[in-house]
């Protein structure tokens, strides 16, 4: 019997080849979508599930119910980690948690790597397990510290590590340290990733605010004891924020804060570790946290994409089962039973099925460098492996072929056999469903072309929007960690200043946008300004950085080398004037430090976004204070010769400092970086809307086909009555172009409201006109218009004799 | 075997109702050849239909060997047609994906007769039916008596009591109808009960008896002799 189902099923499917390789290459392209996609999306929940504690690993972070909004933030003070331990017993164990590069010699070698400051609980609370030492034991030490495979390896080669002595420069100065252990180094899909763990006793600030409360500087993790209630716990812990934070509370109150339902103005809460990944609005997690909506699109994308090509099998099937009733009737008249039936029907679909999978596999395996390059995915097909992705997979494949094999020969069934027989439901309309099918297809479609039309104008909108700085002459370049920024930015300015292809050169503490090493740093300030508290950025810049930047003075002047005051001196932007409460501002003295010690405005600048156009210009100060660190040399050059500028440039820094990498890069390069993100989802909606318009189209094609062969007669009576060619070709298409219009109009709401919210999270965005949606319409219209008109013409020129006679 | 009393049968649309069997009576006994005639639309078909339990009648009853099967469900109805009954089609109704060979096999496919057996017996008739060497071939590679002859053999494969042929030869040249008429006539003989509509007086005359419709009802009955 099963031989006979295989052979009946391949002479079927051999039979209807051209319907069935369109199914196979159709439901193949949509199976490597999916697996890349799913895979992707995957990997994104994989992230950090191999800590065996994740269940009870939490990290803590502080919401400040602010007049304007909460604002949670994770920077937490030095003297919390103790005292939480102290005075909590379900805290087991606790960890502070801060990273910086710095400079690590070990013989003759001098690397660059990143270190890790945590407490000794860390290797307690976090599998990162010690292919040599004791975890226990490992920190215990002061000067102690666990290095990662990766990074022994390229420090010690071949020699153990283990009690061996390393330099580590720390504050500009050399401090040794004795490698206690050796991790693992962690997988890719770990939010915390170090080449170094060090004791946070030796954070830069550590010593400076071992009792300051009000100074939050790094993340701190908790380990809670077994069976601990997380829901209660923020309750708990109000005495703890009353005794200890009692004058952020005063503060709070005094601008305005409401208290929160619980009656509090500032809280202390805990998140999950589990949830790290995807906590992009906490204000600071380890890591790169993504959002769960841009993964939740990849996955909805993949889902879209098999749903069409799904609907096309069925489709197809149902169509090509029509041509089959006869067939049907016999097996019914010869004795076959509904689930004979049903199962030869299956038979055909699974092997379908079976082909486009193995196809597909191919494909995604083809597809995958490519994928992983331009979506910056670290999935592997390796990955497809695991249990949990094989059992998935069978159940979408017993789903699909089910759902696509046995409705159509339930539909089969239905028909009396006499009447299947006479042949009397070869012309059978088509339908509600397969409307209704087609319908949902170029929805998703419509869906797919809108989405991608929007998010192409936003990113180009964000490229394209002037920022308030000149972003394409400016090069940016990282003073690297090897190095004192101050005197970097001297060397250089002394190099370039017979440069003939430099206008000026400056300094800062912060990037614009994403430079080449990869960090975007940031620094907020909190003063009071007549009983108000006043929040800041704040800059560090050198002299000329107005010139260099071409960032417009509105008020005062540019931090100048002929005033020694200036020094100590700021310049603000319009956000930061308009918060101190409006006019005359220069001259006036801000109370920005703790010591007393008044800071004049000497200047106000436009605005000018100098963080992401996510975000609403801030409040700035631009500051020389030496207390902050120059991080990076801003060179303008004269337009046209920005390639021979570079070259040049990078020979000085090499004649400079033969040792530090030359990390040059144009500033619009880094503001683009800084929406790789929306890139990538624009990329992925782009292909996503290509592949599922090209699959709904072979679907449509298929239908046109057999369209035209079932109103073969039809059209030929009505050529033979004197109905021409246009005629024709538009009563055949005109069915599918009004679902199409159907179609759009579905999709338009829903469209609306995912771009809508999407654009939501930038401050700076496109408005959503009308014309896009209609745009994305006649684009399906189109595109389904010329997808039929292929067989309606054919269908329409032929002549009308054939068809008649063939009947 | 067959005994059909006040059999009715209505085909209706939204605004015309057609009769097809009207309070129809017919006895056939076991080994009988009948033939079937009328003009177009006398309800010749139907009654075939109802025969063979592919089309259940609206009133009436029907015996079929002392059995009521007039509301059979259809798996009952499944289930006694593949073990008693066989169907000759004018248009021969082969499976155009299937070889002469697995056309025949099918019916003992869906009663479940083992593979070596199905070959024993499948060999046999078609052997019988002269096609043997035809075996491997596609029904579109024959001729119309050819495949005539195979859709006989798949009637018989099962030996059933009851053939039911709807204008056997209607679709054939006269050389090969008469061939397939001298098929049926051999598995009269041989003790099968053939109910044949036809057109063909010609036809008509290889059986014991011709029943003749007129609007859903038995007009005249020939003994043939």
């Amino acid at each position: 019997m099963f031989k006979n189902y295989l052979k009946t099923a391949w002479r079927n499917l051999w039979k209807g080849k051209v319907f069935n390789a369109m199914n196979v290459v159709g439901l193949s392209v949509a199976v490597a979508c999916c697996i890349l996609l799913f895979l992707t999306v995957y990997y994104e929940f994989s992230y950090d599930r191999f800590h065996t504690n994740l269940s009870n690993l939490y990290q803590v972070y502080a919401v400040s119910h602010r007049p304007n909004g909460d604002e949670p933030s994770t920077s937490m003070p030095v003297p919390l980690t103790p005292a939480l331990k102290a005075e909590y017993q379900d805290v087991k164990f606790a960890s502070r948690s801060a990273n910086s590069g710095a400079i690590v010699r070990y013989g003759d070698k001098e690397l660059d790597k990143d270190i890790h400051y945590v407490d000794e609980d860390f290797l307690k609370m976090y599998s990162f397990p010690l292919v040599q030492g004791n975890a226990n034991t490992a920190l215990s030490g002061i000067n102690n510290v666990v290095i990662s495979e990766n990074a022994a390896e390229s420090l010690f080669g071949k020699q153990n590590p283990i009690n061996k002595t390393i330099q580590i420069n720390l504050d500009n100065k050399p401090t040794s340290f004795l490698v206690t252990g050796i991790a693992k180094t962690a997988p890719d899909n770990s939010s915390i990733q170090f080449d170094i763990l060090m004791r946070f006793e030796h954070y830069e600030t550590y010593q400076r605010d071992l009792d300051h409360w009000d100074n939050a500087t790094h993340l701190v993790y908790v380990q809670m004891k077994e069976g601990f209630d997380p829901s209660t716990f923020t309750k708990r812990l109000q005495p703890f924020v009353k005794k200890h934070f009692a004058q952020n509370i005063d503060l709070l109150k005094r601008d305005g804060a409401k208290p929160d339902a619980e009656g509090n103005i500032y809280s202390l809460k805990l998140t999950n570790f589990a949830n790290n990944h995807f906590n992009v609005n906490m204000g600071g997690v380890e890591g790169s946290p993504i959002s769960k909506i841009y993964v939740i699109s990849l996955a909805a994308i993949g889902l879209f994409i098999l749903v069409i090509a799904c609907i096309n099998f069925i489709n197809l099937s149902v169509a090509r089962a029509f041509t089959r009733a006869r067939e049907v009737g016999v097996r019914k008249t010869l004795g076959a039973g509904k689930w004979q039936l049903l199962v030869q029907f299956w038979m055909e679909t699974v092997m379908v099925c079976f082909a486009a999978t193995v196809l597909g596999t191919l494909l995604a395996a083809v597809a995958m460098p490519q994928f992983k390059a331009i979506f910056k995915s670290q999935v592997s097909m390796g990955m497809l492996l695991q249990p949990t992705q094989l059992i998935g997979a069978l159940l979408l494949f017993i789903i699909i072929t089910v759902i696509a094999g046995f409705y159509p020969a339930l539909i089969m069934m239905r028909y009396k056999t006499v009447s299947v027989l006479k042949g009397a439901v070869l012309n059978n309309k088509p339908g509600k469903l397969r409307n209704t099918l087609l319908v949902v297809q170029f929805s998703l479609s419509t869906l797919l072309i809108i989405c991608t039309i929007v998010t192409w104008q936003q990113i180009q909108f964000l490229q394209n929007k002037p920022l308030g700085f000149n972003k394409t002459e400016v090069l940016s370049i990282p003073t690297g960690h090897n190095e004192i920024g101050l005197n970097v930015l001297s060397l250089m300015r002394n190099k370039l200043s017979d440069n003939p292809d430099v206008v000026s050169v400056t300094g800062a503490y912060m990037n614009f946008g994403r430079g080449t090493d990869g960090s975007m740093r940031t620094s907020i300030q909190g003063f009071n300004y007549k009983d108000t508290e006043v929040r800041t950025h704040i800059e560090r810049v050198d002299y000329e950085y107005l010139k260099t930047l071409d960032i417009k003075l509105l008020e005062g002047r540019d931090f100048s080398r002929a005033y020694a005051g200036d020094t100590t001196a700021v310049v603000i932007n319009e956000a930061m004037a308009t918060q101190l409460g409006g006019k005359n501002l220069v001259g006036t003295y801000l109370p920005m430090y703790d010591n007393g010690e008044k800071t004049q405005i000497i200047g106000i600048v436009k605005n000018y976004n100098f963080r992401s156009l996510h975000e609403d210009i801030a409040p700035l100060t631009l500051t020389m204070n030496k207390e902050y660190s120059i991080n990076y040399i801003y060179v303008k050059v004269k337009p046209g010769s920005l390639i021979q500028a570079y070259d040049r440039i990078k020979q000085s820094w090499h004649a400079l400092l033969p040792n530090t990498e030359f990390q040059g890069s144009w500033l619009n390069e880094n503001t683009e970086r800084q929406y790789r993100a929306e890139k990538r989802l624009s990329g992925i909606f782009v292909s996503g809307a290509v592949i599922a318009i090209i699959i709904s189209c072979i679907g449509l094609l298929a239908i046109s086909i057999m369209i035209v062969m079932q109103r073969n007669k039809e059209i030929g009576i009505r050529k033979v009555l004197g109905a021409s060619v246009p005629r024709i070709v538009m009563m055949l298409s005109s069915d599918f172009v009004k679902l199409v219009l159907l179609a759009a109009v579905i999709a338009f709401p829903i469209a609306w409201w995912l771009m809508h919210n999407w654009l939501q999270s930038f401050a700076y965005r496109v408005v959503l006109h009308w014309w896009v949606f209609a745009a994305a319409a006649l684009l399906a219209m189109l595109v389904a218009f010329v997808t039929i008109s292929f067989q309606s013409i054919k269908a329409a020129v032929s002549n009308p004799i054939k068809s008649l006679r063939s009947e | 075997m067959i005994q059909i009393t006040n059999l009715e049968k209505f085909y209706r649309t939204e605004e015309v109702e057609t009769v097809a069997l009207n309070k129809l009576n017919l006895e056939i006994k076991t080994g009988e050849f009948v033939a079937i005639m009328g003009p177009s639309g006398c309800g010749k078909s139907t009654l075939l239909n109802i025969l063979g339990l592919l089309d259940d009648p609206d009133a009436g009853s029907y015996l079929f060997n002392g059995t009521e099967v007039a509301h059979f469900n259809e798996r009952k109805r499944a289930d006694l047609r593949k073990h008693n009954i066989g169907f000759v089609f004018q248009s021969f109704n082969l499976i155009d994906e299937l070889t002469v060979f697995e056309n025949v096999e099918l019916p003992l496919i869906y009663t479940g007769v083992s593979a070596v057996e199905r070959k024993t017996r499948v060999e046999e008739v078609l052997t019988k039916m002269q096609i043997m060497h035809r075996r491997n071939h596609y029904p579109q590679q024959l001729s119309g008596g050819q495949q005539q002859r195979v859709a006989i053999a798949r009637a018989v494969v099962n030996k059933p009591k009851l053939i039911l042929a709807d204008e056997p030869t209607g679709n054939l040249d006269s050389s090969n109808g008469n061939e397939v008429m001298e098929l049926l006539t051999d598995l009269n003989e041989q003790g099968t009960t053939i109910i044949m509509v036809t057109h063909s007086e010609h036809d008509a005359r290889y059986s014991h008896r011709i029943v003749r419709l007129l609007d859903g009802q038995t007009v005249m009955e020939n003994i043939m002799m």
